[in-house]
């Protein structure tokens, strides 16, 4: 047999295998006891001297072709054996993930964050005062003496031990100025508790308060920090009117609205003012020396407006499919 | 308070409409709450704020909305009215400054001459003022309109000359609706020479009130001090119209004009037999006030630029009068209507308010220089966002329960009780959030949830050094029957102790210790104590099945408390590089008594093994097939290592032998 036709009948061999067994086959076909190479080889003896190198250049250059045609067709074996097993493996890559529950933060705890999260990057220092407050906290402290018509505005829950509840995060500002002194720049995030309940009142809710003293603090400075929180909150295009109310604690005192933007009605949204210079006298600072503002807000108002809840109460209903959302 | 808008427009003679007098009302803090459709005519109902006595009418919204607007506004028709007999009773204020002025007029032989004015009707129908008789309608009438509340008296009724003064010992008066009061020695009352007629400034004794066979009339118009009315009435639990005008401040100025504003009403419909207006004033009458600002006051306050004109001018459209400059101090003069007024900081406001707060300027902050330190709030968030990726979704409960329920659950020791609840549901503070819980976990229950999740951040109250304190809480409930596909979670007892380990890890808290709970809430031989060192902070485990019942439930779930600010806020402390030598680990098994717990182990093995020791995993816990009785078999990974060396084979064995006679000499374990 001459030489280019074992090599082509060689190429030809190793282009139709696709198994690790006819891969052995063709080792012993060429490379065998009794292979075609094999038999070659031992024919070089029989040739004559001149002749023999030629023959063995011949039959190096077919095992060289043998070992190459290996290689290439062993890779592409293991990758066929590969692909066989992988399929095995085969899923459905739609059924659902291993169960693992992924709990939800409570909407009005979202909100606080969201306020919180924004005046805490402005520098204030986050507070909390105690639910259960004495009378003088909760109210003479503020400017709110016995008998002041405006305990009228705080229907309170009295305590068989003398103390009250706390209607207002208002008294935080007290206890942090004596805690801490001026300057001072607060924000005060809590529990309250009002004596009504109806569609738009729970007997408890949650307020913000926010509270800013230093020398020369003036309207202007409280305008900006509202009208700054108010774009953040709601969006920069959102109409704000402030118009004057009462606080015992802060004057001037004001009210902010925002327009709805649907229904174009105001709604109240916060109070707030410069903080009374009794207020400030009576939590031992010089009120000719330092000035402030103070606002605050309901939590539960601003939760409602963000995530357009109808009904108050449903905050507290604490229905899974309400707080899984 | 409601005000027809007819009586409105009438008293600032112009007809704006009624969406801009409201608009316009409310941007000078004069809320409307509602308006109604009333007669052809409207009701504007005001929400006003306590501060602003002076608006509680309809002159005195009339006379604030003139001076926004820059519109003249003449507040009284003085009417020039004489009587024609004389009063003829002695009125003798004894009750200082209390009482300082008082004015009085009988009438008698009364007839009627011309129809009772509708519009008097219709005014008292829309404020909600009951008609009672003529000249009552007609006082209310003139108090609707000015603000000045007077009464009549049956005059037959009254013996003798009349008194202002303080109520004496054990005095009572029986008031209009029956309400029998008795009377404290703050108490202000006008009284004949035998007993309190009225409780003044609040309402009118009922046995010298008029009737229809009232012959004799003697009406009152007087001016009380807001300071001794106010919260007067309100502790005897309830308001009247007098009492919620005199608290906030009525004119002092007043009460004479209003009165004869009244008469010559009377006059117009009736033929009457009217005496005088008797007046009476101690030394006390109040003076205005006066209030000393500077132009740097304002502009300072409000971040403006105002010039002194301005501030002027604003003021006097107020009637705020401007008296005298001395140096940089202006003097204004405040006038009788205003009793909010009396601190520079009342003016600025007055100031705001005319110009509008809207067209304040908006001044950029500077930032303030203060300490910041690591908050407790920051840390509850933490601990928030830790318990949701644990799966518990948080709820929000409120502070208050039954006192039944703590009764219940034995948990009412040193409860704080409300003295004046809503309901008797809402009656108790809270000692643990456990109720709330159980409360969700049932409202959940009855809405079709077969598996519940849920943790509560609240505060839990009782009468101790510390009255309140923060608690972490979470319930699991698990009754589904068809879990995911995938999913074969057991929830039991080690699967929250597990998710309260990851919870002290993650906080870096450490010396957590775990006991056999004495927890009465809790199951008895399935929950556990858990200690901060030898600190009592919280526990967890099923409930008791004894409370199922009571918790309005009917199968056990899992539960645990923790007190939140027992726990230390750990900052990151020192990393520490990890060795570079491989760790060298055996496993043992070994039949062990059942009782020995694993704690006795893992102390038994820190015991024996002192060298290169690391930890201890626990990874096998049986106690059937091939075990003897009352025996376990227990299976753990033991690691070694050191940061100095690769560990020898003999160094390992050699602890290893340690391990296996320390189990049996002092827990009788056999190796198997």
């Amino acid at each position: 047999m001459d030489l280019d036709a074992l090599k082509a009948n060689l190429k030809k061999d190793f282009q139709e295998i696709v198994s690790q067994d006819e891969l052995n086959k063709l080792k012993v076909k060429y490379l065998g006891k009794k292979g075609r190479i094999t038999e070659l080889s031992k024919n070089i003896k029989n040739l004559p001297s001149e002749e023999r190198p030629i023959l063995g250049k011949k039959i190096g250059e077919l095992r060289s072709l043998y070992e190459d045609l290996l290689n290439s067709v062993q890779e592409k074996i293991e990758l066929h054996i590969v692909n066989e097993s992988l399929e095995k493996d085969r899923i459905d890559v739609t059924l659902p993930g291993s169960f693992k529950s992924q709990g939800k933060l409570h909407p009005l705890t979202i909100t606080t964050k969201k306020i919180t999260d924004f005046f805490s990057s402005k520098g204030y220092l986050i507070e909390d005062g105690p639910e259960i407050e004495s009378d003088y906290y909760n109210f003479d402290a503020l400017n709110i003496p016995k008998d002041h018509p405006a305990r009228d505005m705080h229907d309170t829950f009295y305590l068989d031990n003398g103390n009250l509840l706390r209607t207002h995060t208002s008294p935080v500002q007290i206890r942090s100025i004596e805690k801490r002194g001026a300057p001072l720049k607060i924000i005060c995030p809590g529990k309250v508790y009002r004596s009504d309940a109806d569609k738009t009142h729970t007997p408890m809710f949650h307020q913000v308060e926010g509270l800013v003293i230093d020398e020369n603090i003036n309207f202007g400075h409280l305008k900006n920090e509202i009208m700054t929180f108010i774009d953040f909150f709601f969006g920069l295009d959102t109409k704000v009117r402030f118009r004057p109310s009462y606080f015992p604690f802060t004057e001037p005192s004001a009210e902010v609205d925002i327009m709805e933007k649907k229904s174009k009605n105001w709604l109240e949204i916060m109070g707030c003012g410069l903080v009374h210079p009794n207020v400030i006298e009576m939590s031992g600072l010089d009120s000719k020396k330092f000035s402030g503002f103070a606002f605050g807000m309901g939590i539960e108002r601003m939760a409602k407006l963000s995530y357009e809840i109808d009904d108050m109460r449903s905050l507290f209903s604490n229905d899974i499919k309400f707080l899984s959302q | 308070m409601k005000v027809l808008y007819s009586n409105i427009t009438k008293a600032i003679k112009a007809k704006p409409k009624i969406e801009n007098l409201c608009d316009d009302l409310t941007l000078i803090g004069i809320e409307v709450d509602e308006i109604k459709s009333f007669q052809g005519d409207k009701i504007i109902d005001f929400d006003l704020t306590p501060n602003r006595g002076d608006c509680f009418s309809v002159k005195g919204l009339a006379r604030d909305y003139c001076a926004y607007k820059d519109k003249k506004f003449s507040s009284a028709t003085k009417s020039s009215f004489k009587g024609e007999k004389k009063f003829n009773k002695k009125i003798n204020l004894f009750a200082k400054d209390a009482c300082s002025a008082y004015s009085a007029v009988s009438i008698s032989n009364l007839k009627l001459i011309k129809k009772f004015p509708d519009h008097i009707k219709k005014t008292l129908k829309a404020a909600g003022i009951q008609s009672i008789h003529p000249l009552v309608d007609i006082v209310n009438f003139v108090m609707l309109e000015s603000g000045q509340p007077m009464h009549v008296f049956d005059q037959d009724k009254i013996e003798g000359d009349i008194e202002v003064r303080f109520a004496k010992t054990k005095e009572q008066i029986k008031i209009l609706g029956e309400k029998n009061l008795k009377l404290t020695k703050d108490c202000l009352v006008i009284a004949d020479e035998k007993e309190p007629i009225a409780f003044a400034g609040i309402s009118g004794g009922l046995n010298h009130s008029v009737s229809k066979k009232t012959q004799n009339f003697l009406i009152e118009s007087a001016f009380f001090l807001p300071s001794i009315i106010k919260g007067k009435a309100r502790r005897y639990g309830f308001q009247t119209d007098a009492s919620q005008r005199f608290e906030r401040g009525v004119d002092f100025n007043l009460h004479e004009d209003a009165l004869k504003e009244a008469l010559s009403i009377i006059r117009e419909i009736y033929q009457a037999d009217i005496s005088n207006v008797e007046t009476i004033k101690n030394k006390y009458f109040p003076r205005k006030k006066l209030i000393n600002i500077s132009m740097e006051d304002v502009n300072l306050k409000l971040g403006t630029d105002l010039k002194e004109n301005t501030i002027k001018s604003i003021l006097n459209r107020l009637e705020i009068k401007f008296m005298k400059k001395n140096k940089n101090n202006l003097t204004f003069e405040v006038p009788s209507h205003r009793f909010d007024l009396s601190i520079k900081e009342d003016l600025i406001e007055e100031v705001a308010r005319i110009i509008g707060y809207d067209n304040l300027p908006q001044i950029k902050n500077n930032s303030i220089n203060q300490h910041y330190e690591k908050s407790d709030y920051d840390f509850i968030n933490q601990i928030k966002t830790f318990m949701t990726n644990k799966g518990f979704n948080e709820v929000i409960n409120y502070s208050f329960l039954d006192r039944q329920v703590l009764e219940n659950l034995g948990i009412e020791n040193k409860s704080i009780a409300i003295k004046n609840p809503l309901n008797n549901s809402l009656s108790v503070l809270r000692t643990s959030l456990l109720p709330s819980l159980a409360t969700n976990l049932e409202f959940n229950i009855n809405r079709g949830q077969n598996f519940l999740s849920i943790f509560e951040m609240g505060k839990s109250f009782s009468n101790d050094t510390h009255m309140e304190e923060i608690n972490l809480a979470g319930l699991i409930y698990d009754d589904e029957k068809f879990k995911n596909w995938n999913t074969n979670q057991n929830y039991d007892f080690y699967y929250l102790k597990g998710i309260l380990e990851n919870f002290f890890a993650e906080f870096r808290i450490e010396k957590i210790f775990w006991k056999k709970s004495q927890n009465d809430l809790l199951h008895p031989y399935a929950s556990a104590d858990i200690y901060l060192k030898n600190k009592l902070i919280g526990s967890v485990g099923s409930i008791n099945p004894r409370f199922i019942k009571s918790l309005g439930l009917n199968k056990a779930f899992l539960y645990f408390e923790i007190k939140v600010e027992s726990l230390p806020l750990n900052d990151l402390g020192k990393l520490i590089a990890p060795s570079i030598y491989p760790i060298s680990q055996r496993d043992f098994s070994f039949e062990i008594d059942n009782k020995v717990s694993f704690e006795q182990i893992e102390n038994c093995i820190h015991i024996s093994s002192k060298n290169f020791l690391i930890s201890t995993k626990i990874f096998d816990v049986y106690d059937g097939k091939n075990i003897s009785d009352g025996k376990k078999s227990i299976a753990f990974r033991v690691s070694w290592g050191s940061s100095k060396k690769t560990l020898s084979e003999e160094e390992i064995n050699k602890e290893a032998n340690l391990i296996i006679s320390g189990m049996q000499k002092k827990l009788g374990a056999i190796l198997r």
